[in-house]
């Protein structure tokens, strides 16, 4: 059991899933700004990554160095199986806490 | 600079040693991607203001776990944790803001204020002088027959100058005044006349143009000059022709030889504008060995001491005393270093500011520690926690290193912001007699003295509550989480409280001596009503006045002028004037007891005055008459003397009838006492000695060229400057006036530095009153705390709200008083250092001591009564609950 996901874990493992393959600091960043609002720092995210690796849920790799970049690498992420379980039984857990609140509480 | 276009290397150098490894390629990739998105979209001040707020929050956002423990494989290096340790300290900080608060306000008062003042007294006391090697700098002068300094003649300073074996070059100067005429408006300038070596000695050449020569320093040389920047920038202009440009001074023509740099300061004779070389010989009768107008400075020898050089003067003395035995009155030489000469009258005034910032200092320190350790002690179960986690006590301890950092950082930055108010502060307020005011700064040395203060209290703050922590008993420490304890730590709290209080206490009895002087001194009369008295000091200068007659016609028409202006009410003129730091003083020869050596005769004011003048300034008479117009040149030569003089020379018979001679014994007119009138403060309010003997200005062999104006006003007297300059003017428009001021204004500056002082001490005590409160509230609140249990069951058990009131107010007065005891006896011994500065009260005047000890009771009330309140307030059921 891989224990319970903070917000922010959950917002950045869903930013993982829907960027696949593209799933970078950066990218990951303007996915959650661009679906949120809410504008995270490079640090917060990496330290939520950080911590999502340490809990085995996410695992990374270097990528190519580009100009654009200072000629750095990108490190990518991806969501290990058991990172897609923790989220799916989030993401159940949602479901069935929101089921049969929309009369008076109408979730779009 | 960074280019716009790229981000700042700055932030990104900070960055790459805070991450940790394995994460600062790709970090700094993706910022700079993200650098360059804002760039395209908002502009290069944007990006560059983002990346930097990226970098920031990167370095402090809360970190993985992993990244708190130091992992030299992934290349971790210190940095990282002490960084991790900043990060939580910053954590707190924002937590507890109140108490956050309270500290770097302590701090900042703290730190502040020892900056401002060291920054004020070190270019005065402790700064070299602005000269090369100025640790080589002496003056000399003879020794008195008391040990007391005499002065010395030129021709003393030529034979030490021969014959000494200890100085590379000697100097002689003498104050000079001079009026510049021939242009727009006469300007009286100060300068000095000075031996050619002057600046040689001082190790300082002339910017523009050249030294003076030792040719031009003889008898009947051509006379050259050399100004100052300031002069040459006001007055001609800047214009680097000036050079060999000729000058009239006083109807003299000068040659311009040279320019002094514009940071030159003389700080000997600080307002000279103008050097003209001595150009004396031994020959001259006033270069003579008891004619003491000059005075004398050296540059020792590499190597030489001052004290093997004041060796070789006393030994030269010996045989100069030996070869001329009536012309000195004692053996020996007296070798200050210029240095000392300069900071010789401020010194104890200074080092008393010095001891209260100090003092003020030691306080904050206590503060700051007491509410570090009343907060260590709450977290006693945290560090146990810790410590039963695996955390080493080396970890914990810079733990809370990095918290007190932080905080005495915060601290720090503020206090340099307050320190530099404070200097400018300083110098708007300083009396104008303080040396060196124009090198007052928040300097290089400044700061440093400001960060190690800084670094000190950090190491203390940091250390105390560290070590007491790690000290106590983990095991018990984890036992007794829910609950707090008493005892080590409240031990060592009351006891900082009562150093506070005590500290404070010796503040408040400086301040308080000072205050009850300033009172005493104010309540003396000068012996003169200064209310609408309006002066000014006239110069007379060209050769016309070098006949007494013209002179004496002179000052008869400008007192006629004045006398004839519609709101004054008289007018008279003096040739020396109390408190404007005149010092004009004669032997008084009696005819009726002659001395066999007439050098011990008394010493005496000489004032030469108009008739009239002791009705302008409304001095009293005692006895006999007043001089009058009468007392002219061609009359009987009279003279009137002050009570306590009277007392002095007759203190059986009657004076008026004797007859006085003044300066020489054996030449001169006998004058008769006509008149005894009361005494006047002539050098300062707080000075005893003010002998004087007023002779009529017409019956003056050398009529004074320079005589002081006083008029009585009818109403403000500042008013009728412009009028009653005209009026003198409308006589002659060449004479320069200076020195213009009402009599009050004059009072009150001759105390200034005093007046000063006070202002310091008094802003000392108000800071050490509010740190002593603050402690003393700190240190009750964290008993209230940690009682709550004891206080809830007393409550349970029938105790009322006023027993509980009693019980916390009364534990903060014994606090205080224990201190207070303390500190009034530091006090007693202190205060010896500062009996310098006190006026008319003992340094252990009860009054000071009993209105201290009150005054702190109060505070100390005041400041329990918050905690006792809270404390009364305490609902014992909600208290026995959380047990």
């Amino acid at each position: 059991m891989p224990g319970r996901l903070g917000e922010l874990e959950q917002l950045v493992l869903l930013a993982l899933v829907r960027l696949g393959d593209d799933a970078y600091g950066v990218t990951v960043r303007r996915e959650i700004a661009r679906c949120t609002g809410r504008p995270a720092s490079f640090g917060t995210i990496y330290a939520t990554l950080a911590r999502l690796e340490d809990k085995g849920l996410v695992d990374s790799w270097l990528g190519d160095p580009t100009p654009l970049r200072g000629g750095r690498r990108k490190k990518y992420f991806r969501v290990r199986p058991a990172g897609k379980v923790a989220l799916r039984a989030y993401l159940q857990a949602l479901r069935t806490m929101t089921r049969g609140l929309a009369p008076s509480w109408p979730v779009p | 600079m960074t280019e716009p276009s790229a981000p700042p290397v700055l932030a990104t150098r900070f960055l790459a040693r805070l991450l940790p490894a394995n994460v600062r390629e790709p970090f700094l990739g993706d910022l700079e991607e993200g650098f360059h998105d804002v760039l395209a979209s908002r502009g290069p001040r944007a990006a560059r203001r983002w990346y930097w707020g990226e970098a920031l929050r990167g370095a402090l956002a809360r970190p993985p776990q992993s990244a708190f423990v130091p992992n030299a494989s992934r290349g971790d290096g210190p940095v990282t944790t002490a960084f991790a340790d900043v990060r939580f300290a910053l954590r707190l900080v924002r937590r507890h803001h109140g108490f956050t608060a309270l500290v770097v306000f302590i701090l900042a008062v703290g730190i502040g204020a020892t900056t401002a003042i060291f920054s004020a007294v070190y270019p005065i006391l402790l700064a070299p002088l602005p000269y090369p090697h100025a640790d080589r700098l002496v003056t000399f002068e003879e020794r008195g027959k008391d040990g007391s300094r005499a002065g010395i003649g030129f021709a003393t300073v030529k034979d030490v100058a021969d014959m000494n074996r200890s100085f590379a070059t000697v100097a002689a100067m003498t104050s000079w005044q001079a009026a510049l005429t021939g242009r727009a408006t006469p300007q009286l300038l100060e300068g000095e006349h000075v031996s050619s070596t002057f600046f040689a000695t001082l190790g300082v050449h002339p910017a523009l143009g050249r030294d003076f020569t030792a040719d031009e320093d003889r008898p009947g040389a051509p006379r050259v000059l050399i100004l100052t920047d300031a002069l040459w920038r006001g007055r001609f202009g800047g214009d680097s022709a000036i050079v060999g440009t000729p000058v009239t001074l006083d109807g003299i023509v000068f040659t311009v030889i040279g320019v002094m740099p514009a940071g030159f300061a003389n700080v000997l004779a600080p307002n000279a504008q103008i050097w003209t070389p001595l150009r004396y010989d031994v020959s001259l009768p006033y270069a003579c060995r008891t004619c003491h107008h000059v005075s004398a400075i050296a540059r020792l020898k590499p190597g030489v001491s001052a004290a093997a050089a004041a060796a070789d003067l006393n030994a030269i003395s010996a045989r100069l005393v030996a070869e001329h035995p009536t012309e000195y009155e004692a053996v020996g030489m007296v070798v200050p270093r210029l240095q000392d000469q300069v900071t010789n009258g401020v010194r104890p005034a200074l080092l008393a500011v010095l001891g209260a910032v100090t003092l003020l200092l030691l306080i904050s320190c206590a503060n700051v520690a007491n509410l570090l350790l009343a907060r260590a002690a709450g977290r006693r179960a945290e560090f146990a926690v810790r410590a039963a986690l695996g955390a080493g006590r080396g970890r914990v301890i810079r733990q809370l290193l990095a918290e007190s950092v932080v905080l005495t950082g915060a601290g720090g930055v503020l206090g340099i912001a307050v320190a530099m108010a404070g200097v400018r502060g300083l110098i708007a307020i300083a009396p104008p007699g303080l040396p060196r005011t124009d090198a007052i700064g928040v300097s290089g040395p400044v700061l440093g003295f400001a960060v190690v203060v800084v670094t000190v209290i950090a190491m203390i703050c940091g250390v105390i509550p560290a070590w007491h922590a790690m000290r106590a008993d983990l095991y018990a420490g984890v036992k007794q989480s829910g609950r707090r304890s008493i005892g080590n730590g409240q031990a060592m709290r009351a006891a900082l409280v009562v150093s506070e209080v005590a500290l404070a206490s010796m503040l408040l009895v400086g301040s308080g001596l000072l205050v009850r002087s300033m009172v005493r001194l104010f309540a003396v009369s000068p012996g003169f009503d200064e209310t609408n008295r309006l002066t000014m000091q006239i110069q007379t200068t060209g050769r016309a006045f070098d006949d007494s007659a013209y002179t004496l016609r002179y000052f008869d028409r400008v007192l006629a002028g004045v006398s004839a202006l519609p709101g004054v009410r008289s007018a008279a003129l003096t040739s020396q004037l109390p408190l404007s730091g005149d010092y004009d003083s004669y032997g008084v020869h009696v005819e009726s007891k002659p001395r066999a050596n007439p050098d011990q005769d008394p010493n005496a004011f000489r004032y030469a005055v108009t008739a009239g003048y002791f009705e302008t300034m409304r001095i009293p008479l005692r006895r006999g008459r007043l001089l009058t117009p009468r007392d002219r040149g061609d009359q009987p030569a009279v003279a009137v003397i002050n009570e306590s003089f009277a007392r002095k020379v007759w203190p059986n018979e009657d004076p008026i009838g004797q007859r006085v001679r003044l300066g020489a014994a054996d030449k001169g007119a006998w004058r008769t006492i006509v008149g005894i009138v009361g005494d006047v403060k002539q050098l300062s309010l707080s000075g005893s000695q003010s002998d004087a003997v007023y002779v009529p200005e017409a019956q003056w062999p050398y009529v004074d060229g320079a005589m002081s104006l006083v008029v009585q006003t009818q109403g403000d007297a500042a008013a009728l400057t412009a009028a009653v300059r005209s009026a003198t003017w409308a006589v002659d428009k060449d004479q320069p006036i200076v020195r213009v001021a009402t009599l009050e204004s004059l009072a009150s500056q001759t105390e200034a530095q005093r007046h000063f002082t006070l202002l310091l001490f008094t802003a000392f005590a108000a800071a050490a009153l509010v740190l002593a409160a603050a402690g003393v509230y700190g240190v009750l609140s964290g008993t209230v705390t940690d009682r709550l249990a004891e206080i809830g069951v007393r409550a349970a058990l029938g105790a009322s709200r006023r027993d509980i009131l009693t019980m916390i107010v009364s534990r903060g007065l014994a606090l205080s008083a224990l201190g207070t005891g303390l500190g009034l006896a530091g006090a007693l011994a202190l205060s010896r250092l500062m009996e310098s500065l006190l006026f008319g009260v003992g340094r252990g005047d009860g009054v000071t001591y009993g209105t201290v000890a009150i005054l702190l009771a109060l505070v100390a009330a005041a400041a329990s009564w918050l905690p006792a309140w809270h404390a009364a307030g305490v609902d014992p059921v909600s208290v026995l609950r959380t047990e």
